[in-house]
């Protein structure tokens, strides 16, 4: 028998209080004086919070899914552009005191990581009546029984515990001595706002609110197999003790961000590959692959951030680059060098995902 | 202005506001000397009622600084009772505009030339009066539209008096009355406010500003101000038209989503108060628009703010923690932020937050000030003897609140955790 302390393996079902539940932890884990989510096990291995019963209820659902002959949702690395600045240009402007740029890269992160909050704003359509295939004992089915509120709370933090927000912030000011934060990091986080394109919706035959939430996971799916490029980089700057004055602590806060990171990704990963996997009613009693519509998604975003993103980041570092650098004895040098240390990347030509209805081709 | 017309208006003030000082205390006294109870909640109740009424009949009749001073009491829900807000802020729209004369003599002096030397064109009646200003619309020598604000005559005069006549009162009030409101503090900003709105050369500096800030913004509009032929009381725009912000038939009949249009407008007021530590602090409906082609126009930058280093990332921080419950955060925010406990208790702010977040429709903060939740907050802070609240986050609530009324106008809804992220 099940209960919430004792998962269960190959279980399929499971209520919203046992997606959240977490384990026992013999520690907490304390990142810069505050207490945050997940702990340490008697062996003083890290534990992600909430992971208790929704590790294995993800492996269950994914497991269903091959068994049934269906393909898992595979993001190719190669669509992953490189972190700018890459480790060894971060490390040069640190090792010259320019240190605005990177402590602007880290609270924004920090922000962002916040703000995956809003997951548990996203409006779930009553998805029984949307597929023409059963759906108990899947992810898709438990998106509103604890997985989203699971992904919220991690990202943002819950009541007295921090979640990534904090962590990456403890993990800046631990790396980094506690820096002065720019004051113009909401400026960066809000950017512009471009002309409005009267677009409409993708799938007018499906219901819009389907639509909408299968959109937006695409999208969130993307961003967090993407921000490993970013893990990592985090990981390798923070724990660099040539430029981190806690190469241990800031660095393991990375790591157990990272590791945290991992139900989000596979969790997204078993919904939208059980939503390709079926037949999504259309709003005229009609039925449309859900490959058709999972797979456009996922290539309009890969597109959108394979094309796009490595340049943005780039514009945003440049912006204010060079004013950054007047602290350093030689900026044009250091200018020169940094240059220098850049990673030539360009973007594979298709995304991996057929698009039907896309202004670009696959 | 005359001294006779001077001591006319000293009269008025220092009457009314003996009348509303007995008002309250005389029967609390003869309560006391009778032994009878004290009044109920509905009595003190009906009392503010009369009181606000009396108090915006002497505003109309006096105009200038009165109106303005009832306009700022308005904006203060956590000073005020809920009657004084209601009828006071009657203020916004209730005044009538001056003759046309007038307003021609004051153009022609503050621009040293006559009207028909500057303008090919100007439409007699106003588009639109308030307490210091009315504009009408002209068109300039080399074909341009402009909208001209004008100062109305006499008006630096009328509030010089007007507002030593009310610090009088107050000085009398607080000498008298054993635990008075604090109302000189208000009445201290109300004067910088004053100087500032009057200024016409600061409000057109202030508007470039803020379109410099959304020069790149596609979605923004904020009209030119055209400062080489402006002067200090006469202020000439480039004149923009559109739908009423609140207008949804007519967004709707222009083809625009009113869902984007809030989107727009709360990006706009997000990226000004929390990114930018600057905003225009007056978004009634009569001061926004949308272009047929969707774009948020923001008007009259008279009531503006610039606010402290580090405020917008500190308020950032107390919504945050708001929204996921986390109480340590949460008073690390207020503190950061410039609340203060005049005991050193913190905790009245926790009573606080959780009392207005009590308010919103789903029991928890989402990212929305609702004017509810907004009231809610302003009423236990007034509630609450020992809490100082920052007079910008006051000001900031309220421009939230405003906006969430547009929104939920619109049938939307007015959040900024969301405009800040892009959702």
């Amino acid at each position: 028998m099940s209960t919430a302390l004792e998962p269960e393996p190959g279980r399929l079902i499971f209520t919203n209080d046992e997606l959240l539940a977490n384990g026992d932890y013999a520690e907490p884990l304390i990142a810069n004086e505050v207490r945050c989510h997940g702990g340490f096990t008697e062996d003083g291995g890290y534990r992600s919070p909430r992971t208790l019963h929704r590790t294995p209820a993800i492996d269950a659902w994914q497991k269903q899914l091959a068994d049934d002959g269906h393909e898992l949702i595979d993001i190719a690395s190669s669509l992953v552009p490189p972190q700018h600045p890459n480790v060894p240009q971060a490390k040069l402007l640190l090792q010259h005191g320019v240190r605005e740029p990177i402590v602007r890269a880290l609270t924004i992160i920090s922000i962002v990581e916040g703000f995956g909050a809003m997951i548990r704003d996203v409006r779930v359509p009553k998805l029984d009546a949307l597929f023409v295939e059963d759906l108990a004992g899947t992810a898709l089915a438990h998106l509103r029984l604890g997985l989203f509120e699971a992904h919220a709370r991690d990202e943002s933090g819950y009541r007295d515990e921090g979640g990534h927000k904090q962590m990456w912030e403890a993990a800046r000011d631990e790396a980094l001595e506690n820096p002065k934060i720019p004051d113009d990091v909401l400026m960066r986080i809000m950017g512009r706002r471009q002309k409005r394109e009267k677009t409409g919706p993708i799938f007018p035959e499906i219901d819009p609110k389907l639509e909408r939430m299968l959109a937006f996971m695409s999208q969130v799916m993307v961003v967090e197999i993407f921000a490993r490029g970013t893990f990592e980089w985090g990981i390798d700057l923070l724990s660099d003790p040539e430029i981190s004055a806690s190469p241990k602590s800031a660095g393991d806060m990375v790591r157990f961000i990272q590791q945290d990171e991992t139900p989000h990704v596979e969790y997204l990963r078993a919904a939208l590959s059980e939503a390709r996997a079926r037949t999504i009613r259309t709003v005229d009693g009609k039925e449309i692959a859900g490959k058709i519509v999972v797979d456009e998604f996922l290539h309009r975003t890969l597109n959108g951030m394979t094309q796009n993103r490595q340049q943005e980041q780039r514009e945003d570092l440049r912006e204010n680059l060079i004013e950054a650098m007047k602290v350093a004895s030689n900026p044009k040098a250091l200018l020169e060098e940094f240059d220098s240390l850049d990673q030539a990347w360009e973007a594979p030509a298709g995304t991996g995902f057929t698009a039907t209805r896309s202004p670009v081709a696959a | 202005m005359q001294l006779g017309t001077r001591i006319q208006r000293t009269i008025k003030v220092g009457w009314a506001s003996a009348v509303i000082w007995s008002s309250y205390k005389v029967p609390m006294w003869a309560r006391q000397l009778t032994g009878r109870p004290p009044r109920t909640d509905a009595e003190i109740n009906a009392l503010h009622e009369v009181t606000a009424k009396r108090i915006l009949a002497l505003a109309l009749d006096m105009r200038g600084v009165m109106i303005k001073m009832c306009q700022a009491l308005a904006t203060r829900s956590d000073v005020f009772p809920p009657e004084f807000i209601e009828h006071l802020k009657q203020c916004h729209d209730a005044v009538p505009p001056k003759p046309f004369e007038a307003v021609r003599a004051m153009v022609e002096s503050e621009l040293g030339k006559p009207m028909d030397a500057l303008f090919s064109e100007f439409d007699e009646t106003p588009l639109a009066s308030a307490s210091l200003a009315q504009v009408h619309r002209a068109r300039l020598l080399d074909g341009r539209e402009v909208a001209v604000k004008v100062q109305y005559p006499d008006i630096e005069d009328i509030i010089h008096t007007d507002l030593a006549n009310m610090r009088r009162v107050c000085r009398i009030y607080e000498f008298f009355d054993p635990q008075p409101l604090e109302l000189l503090p208000l009445l201290t900003e109300l004067t910088t406010h004053l100087r500032y709105e009057l200024d016409f050369v600061r409000e057109g500096e202030f508007g470039e500003k803020v379109r410099a800030l959304f020069a790149q913004d596609e979605q923004v509009k904020i009209p030119e101000s055209y400062g080489s032929i402006s002067s200090k009381r006469v202020l000439i725009m480039e004149l923009v038209t559109g739908i009423k912000i609140t207008d949804k038939a007519q967004i709707e009949a222009a083809g625009l989503d009113p869902h984007d249009v809030v989107q727009d407008l709360m990006y706009v007021y997000v990226r000004m108060i929390l990114a930018a530590g600057f905003f225009q602090a007056d978004p009634h409906p009569g001061n926004l628009f949308v272009t047929e082609d969707g774009k948020i126009v923001v008007l009259d930058f008279g009531l503006s703010k610039e606010l402290p280093d580090g405020f917008g990332l500190g308020l950032f921080e107390l919504m945050f923690s708001l929204m996921t419950f986390n109480e340590t955060a949460m008073l690390r925010a207020f503190n950061e932020l410039g609340f203060r406990s005049k005991t050193g208790d913190n905790t009245s702010f926790l009573l606080i937050a959780r009392r207005m977040v009590s308010r919103s429709s789903s029991g928890s903060f989402e990212g929305e000030f609702t004017e509810d939740m907004t009231n809610e907050l302003f009423d236990a802070i007034r509630e609450d003897p020992i809490a100082e609240v920052p007079s910008d986050f006051v000001l900031v609530a309220r421009v939230f609140a405003l906006l969430s009324g547009i929104a939920h106008t619109l049938g939307s809804r007015a959040n900024v955790l969301a405009a800040m992220s892009g959702a």
